[in-house]
């Protein structure tokens, strides 16, 4: 074609015209779409509610599923989620009245009972394999008179249920015929009820979430969740400030932490997410004697080590519980720094001259500067402490067998009934359960195993209060640190309320213009 | 010519069987499992056990030797025990990204490390000790910076303090530009310690034959410098370049690890770390085939190379 000045003139006039007439269309038809890219820090290990692993991928999940209660994003209390409201009278039989209308993505339908009842016994079904059938493990038998309730039968009374049934692992409820619409590729089709739904994976870098118009609370904000697969910490704070991301999952670097709220990124964080447990082997002939136990406690300044390291992403821990759980005491016995009371306690044992401790680690972060500390307070009261790294894999295989004097563990459960049952209970002793110190004192056992079934919540937090007294002095395990978690955005990006599993619900999130 | 090709052939594939059966069974002597590197702290170690049973880890190993040579024989590499995602199909999406690096890298450090080496070279000859000495001291700073340092040191000044960069992003092949823009620091980085190697062989490679009498000859025929430099003397001097480039390739397909992971680029070499980490058996035995294959092909295309250019070379 030849281009003269009347083609250009005419060209020009419709273009006119058509720039007018989409100036005079409605706005809302042409409002940007909102795009939210967040990092996101691992490789993707997939989202089966029956054997989901990490923080990072229960995130994703968090936000996919639903479960009959979920976890408030500001206070942590358990909340109605699937389940509009539920009574129990003795702790044993529960029964859950479900919402109405509730619609599955990928038009799957409503929710209804039969597909909580599918769910559970999914996770019961040891074709399943899941690691949190025993979570369950409790439930003796379970009804749906109607679409609408759930009748829970319990063995044993249990005054935590609502935290089995939350929005975590196996409380979250999937869709039957979505699960055997995907095969083995369960992991990579999750369909559930949450305010997102999963768009696409790409397991090497990137995994798109779309918002799910029929959420039952409405529509989220946002239009669609980029997570960027960004592994290293320094790089993530570099993406962050050079706007190519908009929200950071987790930053546990100080210094980075530092240099993002210098330069005036918004802080997102939960304090006291978890507590660093140093893990006391007690069939070590040294550990058993509880003066020695109690002798390291005391040997070492932690309050000092986390202000001098981390203030951001640590502090001092006392208990195995932490002060927002529903049954925390602080009237059990604290350890406040000591090297004197901890020499004698030595001496008392039979230890004046000190002894050898060895420490099993892991080599992902090499010796840390707390573990320099650590060695410093011990070698201070007689005690030399040897650290043995080894990678990861080893590290929990070593742990699970009990082939180690002292080693470290992160409690990241929100239920703390869990915890104490788990790590003090002698049922669950390792290398089948968590009880990795080898802890057994009939008197805690009874106490504990009372505390679950009390129905009166003022005797139960009595039992509870007792338990940590107990746990506390006999020290199978020593509280080091409680962390922190951080996810530094940009100032528009509003709503970011990091919940005690360190998950961030995105029904809350919005970028504001 | 062919029998030679073959002999080098057969030699090499007892080594890829050598390799592929060493690194199955390591791999199970490592202390931990795919499993206990998923665990974390929140999992007992019965609830383990039932995850281990159902991913047939409890098999004895001699079974799981054969059940994996047989998949190798009709070309059935397996899904990952972690992901239970297609094998090749990981390793084909991240191909593209470790072999775009290399070659850049590979480009680069020859065009800049040949004549540079090469000019050292001639410096040295002429007497002129303070250019040559200043080029090997460069290339001596260059290979001692540690590529996790100066991987950072460029994001801060190219992705941060000038913005030319980014410093994450998705890579794929099929968008070409954000590829290159994505490759280009950390070919950089590592171009900075090829170039060291690459410079030094050549230096010493074309000194050596500057002193030949065939070119003392050429140059004595009137011919210019920079060709009596080109045409006799780096032609000659480039049989250990050429060994060089081959295995520098082959490094930087599997040594470029580190870089992927500072630039988040979903290459071969986060996947080979990724599998070791999580002890994804299958996956870490596939990528050290796949290596074994490059340096087994490497080698081999080396060895053909080199009898072009020196036509006594045998086995």
């Amino acid at each position: 074609m030849k281009i003269n000045r009347r083609s250009l003139l005419s060209a020009a006039l419709v273009a006119t015209m058509l720039a007018s007439t989409s100036l005079l269309a409605p706005a809302t038809a042409y409002a940007e779409e909102k795009t939210l890219v967040v990092r996101f820090y691992d490789d993707p290990a997939g989202f089966d509610p029956s054997n989901i692993f990490r923080i990072e991928n229960e995130n994703i999940a968090f936000n996919i599923f639903s479960g009959l209660t979920t976890y408030d994003g500001v206070t942590g209390e358990i909340i109605p989620d699937l389940a509009e409201s539920w009574e129990t009278t003795d702790n044993i039989t529960w029964t859950f009245h479900l919402r109405h209308g509730v619609q599955w993505q990928q038009n799957y339908g409503e929710v209804t009972a039969a597909d909580v009842l599918y769910s559970f016994n999914r996770i019961l079904d040891p074709a399943t394999a899941s690691p949190y059938a025993s979570e369950l493990a409790g439930i003796e038998s379970m009804e749906a008179p109607d679409p609408y309730t759930v009748v829970i039968k319990l063995s044993a009374p249990n005054g935590n249920f609502l935290h089995t049934v939350a929005n975590y692992h196996q409380g979250q409820i999937v869709k039957k015929e979505a699960i055997e619409a995907a095969g083995d590729q369960v992991r990579w089709q999750p369909v559930g009820t949450g305010p997102y739904y999963l768009d696409s994976i790409d397991v090497n870098s990137q995994i798109v979430l779309k918002r799910h118009e029929g959420y039952y609370k409405g529509p989220a904000p946002i239009d669609t969740i980029d997570f960027q697969i960004i592994k290293d910490d320094a790089t993530a704070a570099i993406a962050l400030r050079n706007g190519e991301i908009d929200l950071l999952m987790r930053q546990s670097k100080q210094e980075q932490l530092q240099t993002l709220e210098a330069e005036g990124f918004k802080m997102n964080h939960v304090d006291n997410y978890a507590v660093a447990l140093k893990v006391l082997n007690l069939t070590d002939p040294i550990l058993s004697d509880v003066r020695v136990r109690q002798a390291i406690a005391y040997a070492i300044d932690y309050p000092s080590i986390t202000a001098a390291l981390a203030p951001s992403l640590q502090a001092p821990a006392y208990s195995l519980l932490l002060p927002w759980m529903d049954v925390y005491s602080d009237a059990a016995p604290r350890y406040e720094y000591d090297p004197e009371k901890s020499k004698a306690l030595l001496a008392e044992a039979g230890y004046g001259d000190g002894f050898t401790l060895k420490v099993l680690g892991t080599s992902a972060q090499g010796v840390t500067e707390q573990q320099q500390f650590e060695i410093d307070y011990l070698s201070q009261v007689g005690i030399n402490m040897e650290l043995e790294l080894v990678d990861t894999p080893t590290f929990n295989q070593r742990r699970n067998a009990g082939d180690f004097m002292m080693a470290g563990r992160l409690l990241p459960a929100v239920n703390p009934d869990m915890i104490l049952f788990s790590y003090l209970h002698p049922e669950n002793m390792a290398p089948g359960g968590l009880n990795g110190a080898r802890y057994d004192n009939p008197e805690l056992t009874n106490t504990l195993e009372a505390a679950r079934a009390e129905a009166d919540p003022d005797k139960r937090l009595d039992l509870y209060a007792k338990v940590q007294e107990v746990a506390m002095t006999d020290l199978p395990y020593i509280p080091a640190t409680a962390s922190n978690v951080f996810w530094p955005g940009k100032q528009n990006v509003t709503g970011v309320n990091i919940n005690y599993l360190a998950q961030v619900n995105f029904w809350d999130v919005d970028i504001e213009e | 010519m062919l029998t030679y090709s073959l002999k080098r052939l057969a030699q090499l594939s007892f080594t890829v069987l050598g390799v592929v059966t060493l690194v199955f069974f390591t791999m199970r002597m490592i202390p931990g499992d795919p499993i206990s590197a998923m665990a974390g702290d929140n999992l007992s170690g019965a609830a383990l056990d039932q995850v281990r049973n159902q991913m047939g880890l409890n098999e004895p190993l001699l079974l799981q030797y054969l059940h994996y040579l047989g998949g190798l024989a009709v070309l059935d590499f397996g899904n990952t025990v972690t992901t239970k995602l297609p094998i090749i199909q990981l390793i084909l999406d991240a191909l593209p990204v470790t072999v775009s690096i290399a070659i850049g890298t590979i480009a680069l450090t020859v065009l800049i490390a040949i004549p540079l080496g090469t000019l050292a070279a001639y410096t040295a000859h002429k007497g002129h000790k303070m250019l040559d000495n200043a080029i090997t001291g460069l290339a001596m700073v260059l290979d001692l910076m540690p590529s996790f340092w100066t991987s950072l040191v460029c994001l801060l000044i190219f992705s941060l303090a000038l913005g030319w960069f980014p410093a994450s992003g998705t890579v794929t092949i099929d968008d070409p530009v954000q590829l290159l823009r994505r490759i280009a620091l950390p070919v950089l980085v590592l171009s900075m310690a090829q170039i060291a190697t690459m410079a030094r062989i050549t230096r010493t490679s074309v000194l050596e034959v500057l002193n030949e009498d065939y070119v003392r000859t050429a140059r004595s025929m009137g011919w210019s410098e920079l060709r009596v430099l080109f045409r006799h003397a780096l032609k000659n001097a480039a049989l250990p370049i050429v060994t060089v480039i081959g295995l520098s390739f082959g490094n930087l397909l599997n040594g470029t690890v580190i870089v992927e992971f500072i630039f988040t680029l979903p290459g071969i070499g986060s996947l080979l770390v990724g599998g070791i980490n999580s002890r994804d058996y299958q996956m870490v035995q596939t990528l050290i085939l796949f290596y074994a294959l490059i340096f087994v092909i490497i080698n081999f295309a080396t060895d053909l190379v080199y009898r072009v250019f020196d036509p006594r070379v045998q086995i």
